[in-house]
């Protein structure tokens, strides 16, 4: 979905996710103090948009989230899932929702863990083991599906919490923090699953450290700062690299570059600047074990290469 | 979000259910469950070792109220710890959130709760109880037949109706005992505040006739007033316990059995109300 086709479902929809002037004041001990982890907070997030929320540790990132899952009452301002205040339980039917690092009963296996949440959600009896199971090959959990929860790695229960969060189909997909502790082969398995999200037309607000993902899944981002916004919009605006594209050129001679800076200029472009195109290093990692997975050698040769 | 997202999320029994399957397989995975209830069944059997001491119907009371003994005492352990895990610790590792984020009602979150732990109390009362029952009638077997002279009031006559009256009331007393550690455990802000809350109401509750006392014989008025207040408020579980139910022969009461179970259920009621409502109010 483009900005534009958002654009226009705004007017016939409410927005998927509001928050008007959002303020959470903490009590510290002893009551007098007050601590503010957020701060007239504002922001509306489309149907159909990956959102994210960025900022340091104690930016009251989670402290938002929950005030939006309506687990905090906030000190001032309203939230909304749908023009719905996020304080009525009915609008969590629409939500998939991960925690930061997300804990689930130890005593449940991963199979059990989605079908309580399931069940939870009234997902009928029909089609929930098959919803469960195809799930669990989503996230590559069906040789783990009968293992104990609390056997699990840290990106196991990311991506069991990712499953959770997507058993009952939501509308709404609220993620903190989901690729913390995951490799980078699960941290790109997860990204790619936000992006078939955002393809099916769900709307993902998440929150994340790793800023190169987010740089290349979300479609709008907000920067959070002692509960603060500092900074709020599309990432290509945000950038400002809306009018400037990258070519990636192999083998051009030097003495062709000067040629080559008239030829643009002449048809009204801009040379910026000339560097070696970087390798990227988890695009390397990635590519290396996709080739180990295939039987195939990866030479050092391949680093230079342009990925995708 | 759909129409039907925008539809009033009523209580819904279906939901409570789900919680309760939930909170019971918690709780009777847990070592806890297992291991309160193998002690308790060792010292029910234990009691059948004390064959030195042949009183006839005298050793059969000892060997009820020695189980009744292991019943409380464990049952105790068990509601409390039991109910402060699944309540405070779901809390403390945050594994709530994820539930709360469901649609789901927090009175029904707090309800699915109780009835997983009473589920677990009953099937530990069961055990209990039917091992005592058992360790009743084989005693009754060892024991010599009476001589057939001797009369009637003298016949071994075990307290089986007793046992299970007993029994199924201290179930009741421990659904009482967890809705009163999930009202505790709704406020409070560590499993470790709510475990030492939780045995001091115990001990409150069962020293309550003090309290009863103070009311009805104490000096002053605020002596009065404090001991009317605790007695009023704390439930008295030693209503709960065996002595007076099935000390005469033609067995337990009905009809005070039956007050004493709707005095353990009002009083559930009450708590159960209490802790929905403390923890509708609490900031996750």
């Amino acid at each position: 979905m483009t900005m534009e086709e958002n654009g226009n479902s705004t007017a016939r929809h409410p927005p998927a996710i509001e928050i008007r002037g959002l303020t959470k004041d903490y009590p510290l001990p002893g009551g007098r103090q007050r601590v503010r982890a957020v701060d007239g907070l504002s922001l509306r997030v489309e149907p159909g948009q990956v959102y994210g929320l960025l900022g340091p540790n104690g930016s009251g990132k989670s402290t938002t989230l929950k005030a939006l899952l309506g687990l905090l009452r906030p000190t001032l301002g309203e939230c909304f899932l749908a023009g719905v205040p996020s304080s009525d339980p009915a609008t969590h039917r629409a939500i998939g929702y991960l925690p930061e690092a997300p804990y689930f009963p130890r005593f449940l296996s991963g199979r059990e863990l989605l079908r309580f949440h399931a069940k939870l959600s009234g997902l009928p009896r029909d089609g929930r083991e098959a919803r469960i199971e195809t799930l669990l090959a989503r996230v590559g959990l069906r040789p783990a599906a009968d293992r104990r929860v609390g056997t699990y790695s840290k990106g196991m229960l990311q991506r069991i919490g990712l499953a959770q969060a997507l058993v009952a189909d939501p509308a709404i997909l609220i993620l903190d923090e989901p690729t913390a502790g995951v490799d980078p082969v699960g941290a790109d398995d997860i990204a790619a699953l936000i992006l078939e999200q955002k393809a099916c037309g769900k709307t993902v607000l998440l929150c994340s450290h790793l800023l190169t993902q987010i740089e290349d899944i979300c479609d709008r981002v907000a920067i959070l700062h002692r509960g603060r916004l500092l900074a709020e919009g599309p990432l290509d605006e945000l950038l400002g690299r809306s009018a400037r594209q990258a070519l990636v050129v192999e083998n051009l001679p030097e003495g062709e570059l000067a040629a080559f800076r008239q030829w643009l200029g002449a048809r009204g472009g801009t040379l910026h600047g000339v560097e070696r195109a970087p390798a990227r290093l988890d695009r390397f990692f990635l590519k290396t074990l996709a080739q180990a997975e295939q039987g195939e050698t990866a030479t050092p040769a391949g680093v230079g290469d342009s990925t995708p | 979000m759909n129409a039907a997202s925008r539809d009033p999320l009523r209580f819904s029994f279906r939901r409570v259910g789900v919680l309760a399957e939930h909170a019971f397989r918690e709780a009777v995975r847990q070592r806890v469950f297992q291991f309160t209830t193998l002690l308790a069944a060792l010292l029910v059997a234990g009691s059948l070792g004390l064959r030195e001491l042949d009183f006839g119907g005298a050793e059969l009371r000892f060997v009820a109220d020695f189980g009744h003994g292991a019943l409380v005492l464990f049952g105790s352990v068990l509601t409390i710890v039991t109910t402060v895990q699944l309540l405070g610790g779901e809390l403390e590792s945050r594994t709530v959130l994820p539930v709360l984020a469901r649609p789901v009602r927090r009175s029904e979150f707090i309800c699915g709760k109780f009835l997983g732990v009473w589920a677990v109390v009953l099937v530990f009362c069961a055990v209990v109880t039917v091992l005592l029952l058992g360790a009743l009638w084989l005693r009754v077997q060892s024991l010599p037949p009476p001589l057939p002279d001797a009369p009637r009031a003298q016949a071994v006559v075990a307290p089986y109706a007793g046992v299970l009256v007993v029994g199924a009331l201290q179930a009741v007393k421990f659904g009482l005992l967890a809705a009163i550690v999930l009202l505790v455990g709704s406020y409070s802000q560590s499993t470790l505040f709510a475990q030492a809350s939780s045995f001091l109401v115990l001990g409150i509750c069962h020293l309550q006739y003090l309290a009863r006392d103070a009311w009805q014989t104490g000096h002053g008025w605020l002596e009065r007033l404090g001991g009317g207040l605790i007695g009023l408020v704390f439930p008295n579980f030693q209503l709960f316990g065996g002595e007076y139910l099935i000390a005469g022969s033609g067995g337990p009461e009905p009809l005070l059995v039956a007050r004493v179970a709707f005095y353990g259920l009002a009083y559930t009621t009450m708590f159960l109300a209490l802790a929905v409502w403390s923890f509708r109010r609490r900031e996750i």
